[in-house]
């Protein structure tokens, strides 16, 4: 008998195509905007993920609490506090890590024989390079012997190589640091290899020289700006942020002088930040798919005013509540639901030639599909009982009078 | 004995004012009867037929059908029995317009729970034959003349094998020529065995059956047999 009924629902959806579509017009629009929306959040947010997970895994900031100071200076008691022992120090008293390394850099300007080019020159120990997962192409990183001896040595990044030595190969030539009126003199032992733009700028055009170099030759001063530590693994980054804290509060015995931040804790703020974003668009979405609901229910109840002869024809046959009942219902559940796959194809489209736009990746997620899906239904029920109830209870005798 | 009813009477309230329809009416059909009601418009004679069509409930007294009282049951259940013993035949044919009349013909099975459409489709077309009906059954009620359209009502009434047809002026809309060929019909059906009760205020219509209770002011005026 369902099956009868279904058919005489969907004759009568078919019968009025035009009414049909413009009633499921709202609910298509609904769901297409929650999907598109739901999958534009999402994807910008893998992005950002992606962008700052690109910067290493696991890391955690260590820097000056306060840079509070007189006349626009910084105030030394809050940067002079992180030396290259402090940093010895704490690898040994925090199990939980597995690298920690100087934040310490400099700007100058490097002279090759034909070209000069300003950039920042970064301080680096062996580690850098499994912090941030960043590798020479060619020749070597700095070494510890390097650190050691502050060797003279310089890794280029890919792109400065090309600006320097275009078309040569740079390894083992030699470059100027003009740095602070004084010449440094470096030998290239190698090139990174190529990266890309991430969120924390263009990588490509930095250069790399040992730590100590700028700490004794150029700074001339045993304090670096901070420190990054990588954590042994996700699950331990939380331990290592605390055993990190516990550490240079008793050895600083000043919380301010401190602060740490730690790449989960952004990440967490990020995601809280889209997340919060895709649900207030989401809801906006929601709102529309309510006003679809709402139309439909106006079309069901002018359906049941035209149909009431033909209520009344099928009362006189035999037809109980229920059967009238379910036959309204399934055709306001028909509409949702077929509006709601519609929707769902359209949304998708969307949110396809948005991650196109966007460079994101696509996702679209079992979750926002299925609960778009069911959340049509779930209009097209609520909003379907009202006229079919209406169509239900009607009087056979008044029904089949009706003109 | 078919139907009993036992001075039924049926009131309405017309805003502040209960107006009585049916005022205390007895009578018994027997099966096989032929019976014709005949009164004015405004007779009763119309809501009569709603109460003995389960249609309507009487304010008070009782009804019985094939010794079932129905007089106070529930919608759902009223529902059942028009769709069990009840056959109808309107004066405006009352099809739906968007089925073909093979579907108009199934509608009573659907509800009767017949399952399969192709038992439903067989005991349609065999009662589209009974009525002379046997082509155009994929076409649509608008696609046919008014005496085709009735025999598809009648059709309709006919298919769950119902105690009783109830006629409401079944020949109405039609000319002359298509009347008789209707009440033809009828005879013919009565003959075979189902008890018919037609609703009309034509004389000539209503001389035609065994049996002609007039109603009048929501009374019965006169209760007789001819031939």
């Amino acid at each position: 008998m369902i099956l009868e009924i279904l058919r005489m629902s969907l004759d009568s959806l078919t019968a009025n195509k035009l009414r049909s579509f413009l009633s499921m017009l709202g609910i298509i629009i609904g769901v297409g905007a929650v999907i598109a929306i739901v999958s534009v959040g999402s994807g910008a947010q893998s992005q950002v993920t992606s962008q700052i997970s690109q910067l290493g895994s696991n890391i955690i900031n260590i820097g000056p609490g306060i840079s509070r100071g007189r006349s626009g200076r910084i105030s030394f008691s809050a940067t002079d506090v992180f030396t290259m022992e402090l940093a010895e120090q704490l690898m040994r008293n925090c199990p939980s890590l597995k690298n920690i390394i100087p934040s310490v850099q400099a700007s100058g300007l490097l002279i090759a024989s034909n070209t000069n080019y300003q950039t920042s020159i970064i301080g680096v120990t062996p580690s850098y390079q499994e912090i941030y997962e960043y590798y020479p192409a060619v020749g070597q990183f700095v070494t510890t012997d390097h650190e050691e001896n502050a060797s003279n040595v310089i890794v280029l990044g890919a792109g400065l190589a090309e600006e320097l030595f275009p078309g040569e190969n740079p390894l083992g030539a030699k470059v100027k640091l003009f740095i602070r009126n004084r010449n440094l003199l470096f030998t290239v032992i190698g090139v990174m290899e190529e990266k890309g733009t991430g969120a924390m700028g263009n990588l490509e055009n930095q250069a790399f020289i040992p730590a100590s170099v700028i700490l004794k030759k150029i700074n001339n001063r045993k304090y670096v700006n901070g420190y990054t530590a990588q954590a042994l693994s996700s699950e331990t980054a939380k331990t290592a942020v605390g055993e990190i804290e516990y550490f240079l509060t008793r050895y600083l015995t000043d919380t301010n002088k401190f602060r740490i931040t730690s790449q989960e804790q952004i990440l967490e703020t990020i995601n809280q930040v889209t997340g919060t974003l895709s649900l207030m668009l989401g809801g906006i979405a929601g709102i529309s798919l309510l006003v679809g609901g709402i139309g439909i229910m106006n079309i069901m109840l002018v359906s049941v005013t035209e149909r009431t002869r033909e209520i009344g024809i099928r009362k006189a046959l035999g037809a109980k509540r229920k059967h009238i009942l379910s036959q309204f219902l399934i055709e306001s559940l028909a509409m949702s639901g077929f509006g709601g796959l519609i929707g769902i194809g359209l949304g998708w489209v969307g949110a396809v030639g948005v991650a196109k736009i966007g460079g994101w990746p696509l996702v679209v997620t079992h979750t926002s599909v299925v609960v778009a899906f069911s959340f049509s239904l779930l209009v097209g029920l609520f909003f379907g009982i009202y006229p079919a109830r209406k169509a239900a209870r009607l009087d056979p005798v008044i029904a089949l009078s009706y003109e | 004995m078919l139907i009993k009813i036992n001075n039924l009477k049926k009131t309405y309230k017309m805003g502040e004012v209960n107006v009585e329809a049916l005022g205390g009416v007895s009578f018994q059909i027997e099966e096989q009867e032929f019976v014709a009601i005949i009164g004015p418009s405004g007779s009763g004679k119309s809501t009569l037929m709603h109460i003995l069509g389960c249609l309507d409930q009487p304010t008070a007294g009782n009804y019985f059908l094939d010794n079932e009282d129905v007089s106070r049951v529930s919608d759902d259940k009223l529902a059942e029995i028009r769709n069990k013993k009840i056959g109808f035949v309107f004066q405006q044919f009352n099809l739906l317009p968007k089925a073909t009349i093979l579907q108009n013909v199934s509608v009573p099975l659907i509800y009767a729970g017949v399952r399969g459409r192709r038992k439903q489709q067989h005991l349609a077309e065999k009662a589209l034959q009974m009525v002379g009906l046997g082509d155009r059954m994929n076409h649509r009620p608008n696609e046919v003349s008014g005496g085709q359209r009735q025999r598809v009502a009648i059709a309709r009434a006919l298919i769950n094998n119902p105690s009783l047809i109830l006629a409401d002026e079944p020949t109405g809309n039609l000319d002359s020529k298509t009347g008789k060929e209707i009440m033809k019909i009828f005879h013919q059906l009565n003959k075979e065995g189902h008890t018919i009760i037609m609703v009309t205020h034509n004389q000539e219509i209503a001389n035609q059956a065994q049996r002609v209770i007039q109603i009048r002011d929501g009374l019965i005026q006169r209760d007789e047999v001819i031939a």
